[in-house]
């Protein structure tokens, strides 16, 4: 190949559509909610809000980051905010009884990782999409919460037995997610877990062929994801020193909408990226404190929120064709 | 009415983005024409045909079909206008029945009040069935009952018509089998001589000479020249379309030359009576530095004779053994040193929705990591190489294996085992699909790899590369081995053929 390549534009733009919606979603966002809420006597920059944002971003984006994981191999997990209600309640009750978080964040890693073990290697052993035992998980936490809050004879548990207040750092959730973020782009872009993962969300057969462990890389991810959850339960807990029989609910939508709206594409496959996951995130978040600030009616938020996703999916998801001469 | 002009095609020209895939190209169809077109990967000889069955359009040109202008948007349109394509891959609708799939699109000529009757339309279709000779293949069946090869000869009953006044045919017969393509060739001349026009596409040089009436032929993007039919009775004929193709001399040296079968002694793979599926009790020795071939109709068995060694089938009794040690699965066979080159090259061997480096990579993972940690460059350099030695045309290494032709696809499969450094590779219909120049650089390979002292199994559909390149060739006949061969320069393709059938 001699001929010398000039810059296409119009080809770049093409080849990252995907990006570029997604990171031009985020900076239309921070724009519209730096100019806007002034008029109306807010502002997005002020401690109290940042410190609002902060809260609402982390929970989903350490989900998200993990999740990337997961959906790099096409799959997805519904459990997600089921598990995260279980392991809240769990610190709570267990920080209670013996007066540490420790014991209770154990406890819910052990069961983290069991479920991942579970969700991972189900599908491949019993030949079922892998979403169907994450649902299956769904709906057993959502049975389990319910029998714990029963018995406790309450809809919800406050932490009086341990010292949480560090959770509601601004500075320590920041810290946190770019620890996060750091570890799982490294084993995602520099090792054979996100490799494997990413070349098992392309397609299955041709990554078993190349040598790829067909139940292992596809259980290891998980694992990774699980580590996920817990921290994010441990800040989900630590905001407001309590876990109630509603904890989580809908989280499994929000990691998914916010990997949409970061441009990772739900089948999988070499482009996902983690940093989807962060973008997405905060564009999320920003929405959600954003909105409120410039004059959306709280009750009108969801109906915003549809319209700039079904934007944003029309621009990133829609399928790029396109044949090259044969 | 035979040599009246059905089709016109005048400065044609097609780019895909920076890519240039057709140049001002002129192209003329007559009645009673079989056209050959022929040309390497990414000459342009699908996109011209595709651009006048309203696959694709133009980025500029004209074309007249029957005396008028003719611009069809898809390719239902070419098709009830009379154009029709049969393509490379399978196009058929899977989890409906055999008719259902003949008549799509075209369910209302059976249907009185909006309900259709089925019963007519099995009759119909079997009908049809039995009028292009493929009359065991029953309407009401589900397709997917099929092979591969009958759903390819379903297409072409629903692709023909009475109406058709020009019938494509895409690179179709590499998925044929001997009587498949009989079939196919026998609708192609009744075709031409009812006054309709063919064109026929393929990589084949034999099957062109032998069944076409005029040659065209392409590079990149242009038509380098046009035969007729005495001219393709020249003895010389051969070499000149070679030269056409490719564009410079590209020698005599194509298959191996030598005709010494020895190998070295010690064995690299054993299958150990082995026996599964269809299979019954086979066993064979692959040696350091061998290649064997295994030759016969598609649905013999020797493709799952290929997969077996690479642990992808299920033995019933028997071992496969490599350094004595069972191979079980993809993944103890890679690690133990066994490559695979799937002959599902787009669905199996490659992941096409990734970049070349990625692809080749992939097997070698294990190996690049260092503590884990796999280095970017470490990565780019092993693919690097791999691109380098194959000449695999690209931008660069990142470039999607989507977006490269049939032939750098398959140079990218086998990059993949060459990078991994296997011992032992089993190819199955190595070069399906792959132009000349490319087989040439591949027979080199394999022949390279043989002195290296690499053992090959080579499964292969065509007996004219297995005669060329193998040291022992088996024919397999029904799942059985009916007659083995060594090399030898009196090996000819009509001594084989009788084991086969």
């Amino acid at each position: 190949m001699t001929e010398t390549k000039k810059f296409d534009f119009k080809a770049w733009v093409k080849a990252h559509a995907m990006d570029l919606a997604a990171y031009g979603g985020l900076v239309v966002c921070i724009i519209i909610f730096t100019i806007f809420p002034p008029f109306f006597g807010e502002n997005l920059w002020s401690a109290a809000k940042l410190s609002t944002l902060m809260s609402s971003v982390i929970v989903t984006a350490l989900l998200s980051v993990g999740a990337v994981f997961i959906y790099s191999m096409g799959c997805m997990d519904i459990s997600v905010g089921g598990q995260v209600g279980l392991y809240a309640t769990i610190i709570v009750v267990m920080g209670n009884k013996t007066g540490s978080l420790i014991p209770g964040i154990l406890l819910s890693l052990v069961i983290a990782l069991v479920i991942g073990v579970v969700n991972g290697a189900t599908g491949q052993l019993l030949h079922i999409y892998p979403i169907i035992s994450s649902v299956v998980f769904m709906m057993i936490l959502n049975g389990l919460r319910s029998i714990i809050y029963n018995g406790l004879g309450t809809r919800s548990v406050t932490l009086s037995g341990a010292e949480y207040r560090m959770f509601r750092s601004p500075v320590l959730m920041l810290v946190v997610l770019v620890v996060e973020f750091l570890i799982v782009s490294f084993l995602f872009n520099y090792t054979k877990l996100g490799k494997n993962a990413k070349a098992i969300g392309a397609n299955p057969t041709a990554a078993e062929q190349s040598g790829i462990h067909p139940i292992l890389y596809r259980v290891l991810p998980y694992l990774v994801f699980a580590c996920c959850v817990v921290a994010a339960s441990v800040f989900q807990m630590g905001y407001t020193g309590s876990a109630s029989d509603s904890t989580g609910t809908g989280f499994e939508m929000n990691v998914m909408v916010a990997l949409i709206l970061g441009g990772m594409p739900l089948s999988g496959g070499m482009r996902s990226k983690v940093s989807k996951a962060v973008v997405g995130a905060f564009t999320f978040s920003l929405l959600e404190v954003g909105l409120p600030l410039i004059g959306v009616p709280s009750n009108m938020t969801f109906f915003v929120k549809a319209v700039i996703f079904i934007i944003v999916v029309l621009i990133t998801c829609r399928k790029q064709s396109g044949t090259l001469p044969r | 009415m035979s040599g009246e002009t059905i089709i016109e095609i005048r400065h044609m020209h097609k780019a895909f983005g920076p890519t240039i895939a057709l140049k001002d190209v002129d192209f003329t169809l007559h009645r009673g024409e079989i056209r050959g077109l022929i040309g390497e990967n990414g000459s342009g000889k699908s996109t011209i045909m595709s651009i006048a069955s309203g696959m694709q359009k133009a980025t500029s040109g004209e074309m007249t079909y029957l005396g008028r202008p003719w611009h069809p948007n898809t390719m239902v349109e070419a098709q009830d206008a009379g154009i029709s394509m049969i393509l490379q891959e399978a196009n058929t609708i899977p989890g409906v029945t055999v008719a259902e799939n003949i008549f799509a699109g075209h369910e209302t000529e059976f249907s009185k009040l909006g309900i259709i009757s089925m019963g007519k339309m099995y009759k119909a279709a079997d009908q049809v069935l039995d009028k292009f000779g493929i009359g065991h293949i029953k309407a009401r069946d589900s397709i997917d009952h099929y092979t591969f090869e009958d759903r390819k000869l379903i297409e072409i009953a629903r692709c023909v018509t009475d109406d058709t006044q020009i019938l494509v045919v895409d690179e179709t017969t590499t998925a044929l089998s001997l009587e498949g393509r009989e079939i196919l060739y026998k609708l192609v001349h009744k075709l031409a001589d009812e006054g309709k026009g063919v064109v026929f596409i393929s990589h084949d040089m034999d099957e062109i000479l032998e069944q076409c009436t005029d040659l065209t032929v392409l590079r990149d993007g242009d038509i380098v020249g046009t035969l007729t039919r005495e001219e393709m009775d020249a003895p010389d004929a051969v070499q000149r379309i070679r030269y056409l193709m490719v564009g410079r001399e590209i020698g005599e040296k194509y298959y191996r030359e030598d005709y010494d079968p020895s190998c070295q002694d010690e064995v690299a793979l054993e299958y150990d009576h082995v026996t599964f599926g269809g299979i019954k009790d086979f066993s064979l020795k692959l040696h350091k530095g061998e290649i064997v071939g295994l030759g016969g109709l598609s649905g013999c068995g020797m493709h799952e004779i290929g997969r077996a060694a690479y642990g992808l089938e299920k033995l019933e009794s028997g071992r496969v053994l490599r350094g004595g040690k069972p191979v079980t699965g993809p993944l103890n066979a890679i690690q133990s040193g066994i490559g695979y080159i799937s002959k599902n090259r787009d669905t199996e061997a490659l992941i096409l929705e990734a970049a070349i480096q990625e692809n080749i990579v992939l097997p070698s993972l294990t190996a690049l990591s260092r503590h884990g940690y796999i280095s970017p460059r470490d990565e780019k350099k092993m693919a690097d190489k791999e691109i380098d030695s194959f000449r695999i045309k690209c931008n660069n290494g990142g470039q999607w294996v989507n977006t490269l032709s049939g032939g750098n696809k398959q140079k990218v499969s086998f990059g993949k085992w060459t990078a991994k450094g296997s011992e032992v590779i089993i190819m199955d219909c190595p070069t399906r699909g792959v132009d000349i120049g490319v087989k040439q650089a591949m027979y080199a390979l394999i022949e390279q790899m043989k002195k290296d002292g690499k053992a090959i199994l080579m499964v292969s559909e065509e007996l004219a590369e297995l005669i060329g390149m193998v040291d022992r060739l088996i024919i397999m006949k029904d799942f059985e081995v009916t007659k083995e061969f060594t090399r030898s320069p009196d090996l000819k393709q009509t001594d084989i053929i009788e084991y086969m059938i």
